[in-house]
């Protein structure tokens, strides 16, 4: 039996409410408001509050998933980046860079957000970046 | 402080309790923190915190997983007195539960006015006295019948609904909440459906609400929720006779079927 | 053609100056007060137009939610009937029935709805009679209490 709670910052958006997530045996059980916090003083949004429900959520992959002719089928991390990779590059050849844009995403970290923008546009080379927060 | 580590370091080692609930520092910030026996080191940083968590909501998590197992925790009066409703609704075992008292500083105790701030076995501070004051109901109760709903229709009107009020709740406990239901409150409006979600919360917390006022702490758009349910505890008391978290023994009011004490006139 | 122009577009003057007819809900318990209500209809007995009754097994089923939603949708009054005390089809029901009632009307006029606009009233399934004054007396009531304040509010969709 371990229960503990963590504080960590709420990856929504740009306030950086701070969350103190409850932890029962690994497993996020749910989320409470941090009190002592300066900016969030105890009170959270809907987001926050809501913010620890999609990393249990049933609906994540657990596997990559490569659409043969109608259906996704599960494949391994080397076929399916392998798919990427020959994709983007034959896009590339034919349209140029600037046909393909990158959406990053607020579930992820700020280093893995800004490893994405910086592989777009050195290795892809295209500028069309952007965040579901605009950041 | 040294009086409630000896106790839970006691009743760990003698595996009384698997597990005891208090808070502890981290970083230089109060949280909410399982010790077990483990960890018998960290129980030096076991401390009350001069904030509040509903600890008793955190008990509930524990304790819907790990039914058997016997838990402590650190209460103050308030969190005892939720503790009291949770075992009326049969959502905790009193048999699994020991609960080590601590009375807030007589600073908190000013702020917070809560109509129980002494538990019932205290181990850290002394008896606490409280003035009621009902100067916030009273204030209200002095506005004519148009004033009264323009006042209430401005500070519902500014719900957000971060359902915070109802997440922090410690008497707040069930798996599925009607304020969820599409039914019955519409989907997609902010502010949601004015008065109707704020007096549907209001009439569910009629003979639960303990008045710790973690809902009103907890409400991003400062609501005097807790002016409100202290109303609806005033007028269940005036029906029924009945404080929630007065004490152990005395039946909720809705929880009774019929019964003869209830004077139902034929109007 | 003036002269009828002129009067009807005076009648429309006193038309416009409409009566307030209150819309008011009456949750109905299906075997004492449904019934009495049927039996006022049966009796042809006139009452006022304005009760929409709406039938459920018993009054213990009314959950304070359907009051308030009533009253969210625009219900200038809610009337609950059901059986007498002791009389239940189900034995108890009314009691949480009037339990809930009487905390509702409180809470109502704290903040700022009158509790007047809630009315319980037990009916029995012969008390046809009953039924249709006390659908006129409320009816009557709420009228002159005007319409509810709830509507006005412009959140509401």
């Amino acid at each position: 039996m371990d229960y503990r709670t963590v504080p960590t910052t709420c990856v929504y958006c740009g306030c950086g409410c701070e969350l103190v997530l409850k932890v029962l045996d690994g497993k996020l059980t749910g989320v409470l408001p941090s009190k002592t916090q300066p900016v969030s003083r105890g009170k959270l949004c809907i987001k926050g509050w809501t913010a620890h429900e999609f990393v249990e959520s049933g609906k994540r992959l657990k596997k990559p998933l490569i659409k043969k002719g109608d259906e996704l089928v599960e494949a391994g991390w080397e076929e399916a980046l392998d798919a990427i990779a020959s994709k983007l590059k034959s896009i590339k050849d034919e349209s140029g860079a600037d046909s393909i844009a990158v959406l990053c995403s607020a579930k992820a970290t700020n280093e893995e957000n800004y490893l994405l923008q910086k592989w777009s546009r050195a290795v892809v080379g295209t500028n069309n970046v952007d965040h579901c927060a605009r950041l | 402080m040294d009086a409630l580590r000896s106790k839970v370091e006691e009743l760990l080692k003698s595996g009384e309790i698997a597990g005891f609930l208090g808070m502890r520092i981290v970083h230089e910030h109060p949280y909410p923190y399982l010790f077990t026996d483990k960890e018998s080191v960290l129980l030096s940083t076991l401390t009350i915190g001069d904030v509040r968590y509903p600890l008793a909501k955190v008990i509930l998590d524990i304790a819907r997983k790990y039914r058997d197992a016997k838990l402590g925790i650190m209460v103050r009066g308030c969190d005892e007195s939720a503790l009291f409703e949770l075992y009326k609704n049969y959502q905790l075992d009193p048999e699994k539960v020991i609960a080590l008292g601590v009375t807030c500083p007589a600073e908190q105790v000013e702020k917070c006015r809560c109509p129980r701030p002494n538990p019932t076995n205290i181990i850290v501070g002394e008896k606490r006295e409280v003035k009621a004051d009902r100067s916030n109901l009273a204030m209200i109760e002095a506005m004519g019948e148009k004033e009264k709903y323009q006042y209430w229709m401005g500070q519902l009107g500014k719900c957000m609904k971060c359902y915070g009020c109802r997440n922090i709740c410690p008497v707040c406990f069930c798996e599925v909440c009607t304020l969820e239901h599409e039914d019955l409150v519409r989907r997609g409006e902010i502010p949601p459906e004015v008065p109707n979600f704020h007096l549907v919360r209001a009439f569910h917390m009629a003979g639960r609400c303990v008045d710790c006022g973690l809902c009103e702490e907890a409400c991003p758009a400062s609501i005097p929720l807790r002016t409100l349910y202290q109303k609806v505890r005033e007028i269940v008391k005036t029906h029924f006779d009945y404080l929630p978290g007065e004490d152990r023994e005395s039946v909720p009011p809705f929880q009774l079927l019929g019964d003869g004490s209830f004077e139902i006139s034929e109007k | 053609m003036l002269l009828n122009s002129a009067k009807s577009s005076s009648e429309e003057e006193m038309n416009e100056e409409k009566v307030f007819e209150p819309k008011i809900i009456a949750f109905c318990c299906n075997w004492c007060s449904y019934a009495g209500a049927d039996l006022a209809g049966g009796m042809r007995l006139k009452y006022a137009p304005n009760v929409l009754p709406i039938r459920l097994m018993c009054s213990g089923r009314i959950s304070p939610h359907f009051i308030l939603k009533a009253f969210q949708k625009g219900a200038d009054g809610v009337l609950v009937t059901g059986c007498h005390i002791g009389d239940c089809h189900y034995m108890k029901g009314n009691f949480i029935t009037a339990k809930r009632v009487a905390v509702l009307r409180d809470l109502l006029g704290f903040v700022g709805i009158s509790p007047e606009r809630l009315r319980l009233e037990w009916i029995a399934g012969s008390e046809g009679e009953k039924f249709a004054r006390v659908a006129n007396e409320f009816t009557e009531q709420i009228r002159k209490l005007g319409p509810s304040p709830v509507p006005d509010i412009p959140y509401n969709a």
